[in-house]
């Protein structure tokens, strides 16, 4: 199997679930984070092996952001550029619920299919 | 992939830059200025590591520009699709007469009136600001307190045009930026002038903000002339009809003139022309109003 298709398929994959990474990473945190810091703490949750590039992170922020589903704004930091941080809203909430409950289905279903159990 | 890796943030940038070539300016600045942002944190965050072994890293973490590119290309096209459901296709067989009335389900002619009506206020406040920020800066200039002041002003003109850009979005639709234009590393007091000065953003901006004034003064008078006009020839039948049916108490008669205006046929004359003339007031406010969203996006993003 060469490297390219594997990565392609996980490309693939990431396009619906960073939106809902995303949300879950926000509904977590009890306070707004900033890209960079989200970026990081993905990574490190996955022991240092990106399933994504960090760069993806943003453009899915920010659409979220233009959906209602996120708030941010930008304060000035001490230690370099200025951040913009966000926070999920209540719609926001209400579409991590919903995904949630699609991602359990859709992984359960996958999983029965590839382990050929007949239910 | 044949393109040196980029060993500077500037380089990156600007390889980014290159990679969406020909996407949406407002697209563009939004994705460099997040870029930036990362960038510039993930130097901070690794003091001591020379700038270039940090880019280096970059490519693997944060994406290479061709990748990030695409991403935001990717990202663009979806989102537009989800949260901009396409504005119900009109048949082809429709005719011209449901082409012309057809502007009354479209929320983005109200909107385009509302903002010419709007635009006398914004325009006299804008043209306020920018020439009396410029002649504070310039004034005193010869005073070191002219510098902070020249600071202020260009950084809250680029505030102003920011949230100018987002009115003109919501209401034609144009895609502007959702983010500012990245302030970049912090320099000297001097270096940050130098670079607002050498922007020609700068100076597009500020006439941006000063042409509204005219502008805005212009676009009032359409919108209230064709308001005013539109909704005077509609209320003519019922101004006829007032003293024949008892409304109109007043002890001077209502003049016609011309007379045959007060007859019937003339009622229905009226009432027609009025809401020709409202129609064609939205149309007007549609299409000057999108030329409008477009010249800004000149003038305040490119």
């Amino acid at each position: 199997m060469d490297d390219s298709q594997a990565k392609k398929f996980q490309k693939e994959l990431n396009v619906g679930l960073v939106a809902l990474i995303l949300l879950a990473v926000l509904d977590r945190s009890s306070e707004p984070l900033y890209g960079y810091e989200i970026a990081k703490r993905l990574q490190q949750a996955n022991a240092g092996e990106a399933l994504f590039k960090e760069g993806t992170v943003y453009p899915v922020l920010r659409a979220l952001s233009a959906g209602g589903f996120l708030t941010s704004r930008v304060e000035p930091s001490s230690a370099g550029p200025p951040r913009r941080y966000y926070r999920i809203t209540r719609e926001g909430r209400a579409l991590l619920v919903q995904w949630s409950g699609i991602w359990t289905q859709t992984r359960d279903f996958v999983d029965r299919v590839l382990r050929g159990d007949e239910s | 992939m044949s393109r040196p890796a980029p060993r500077s943030i500037k380089e990156y940038l600007t390889a980014l830059r290159a990679a969406l070539e020909g996407q949406d300016p407002a697209l563009i600045q939004d994705a460099l200025y997040d870029a930036q942002e990362y960038l510039q944190a993930e130097i901070a965050a690794n003091p001591g590591i020379p700038e270039a072994d940090v880019l280096e890293r970059i490519a693997g973490t944060y994406g290479r520009p061709e990748e990030i590119a695409a991403a935001y290309r990717d990202t663009e096209v979806k989102v537009t699709r989800a949260l901009r459901p396409p504005v119900s296709k009109r048949q082809a067989s429709s005719s011209p007469f449901d082409q012309f009335f057809s502007v009354y389900s479209d929320p983005r002619a109200y909107m385009s009136l509302f903002f010419m009506f709007l635009s006398l206020v914004t325009g006299t406040l804008y043209f306020t600001f920018a020439v009396t920020g410029l002649s504070l800066s310039l004034g005193l200039a010869i005073l070191i307190i002219g510098l902070p002041i020249f600071i202020v002003f260009i950084g809250m003109a680029r505030v102003i045009s920011l949230g100018e850009g987002r009115l003109l979005e919501a209401v034609t639709g144009e895609r502007m930026p959702r983010r500012p234009v990245h302030p970049g590393p912090r320099g000297s007091l001097w270096e940050r002038i130098l670079a607002m000065l050498q922007d020609a953003r700068t100076w597009t901006t500020l006439a941006y903000l000063v042409l509204m004034l005219p502008l805005g003064v212009i676009y009032f008078v359409i919108a209230t002339t064709g308001v005013s006009l539109g909704l005077a020839l509609l209320l003519v039948p019922i101004v006829g009809m007032a003293p024949r049916t008892g409304w109109w108490s007043g002890t001077e008669p209502l003049v016609f003139n011309p007379a045959w205006l007060n007859t019937p046929i003339g009622w229905v004359f009226c009432g027609i022309v009025g809401v020709v003339v409202l129609t064609a007031l939205l149309h007007v406010a549609r299409t000057v109003i999108a030329l409008h969203a477009r010249a800004a996006k000149a003038l305040l993003v490119t």
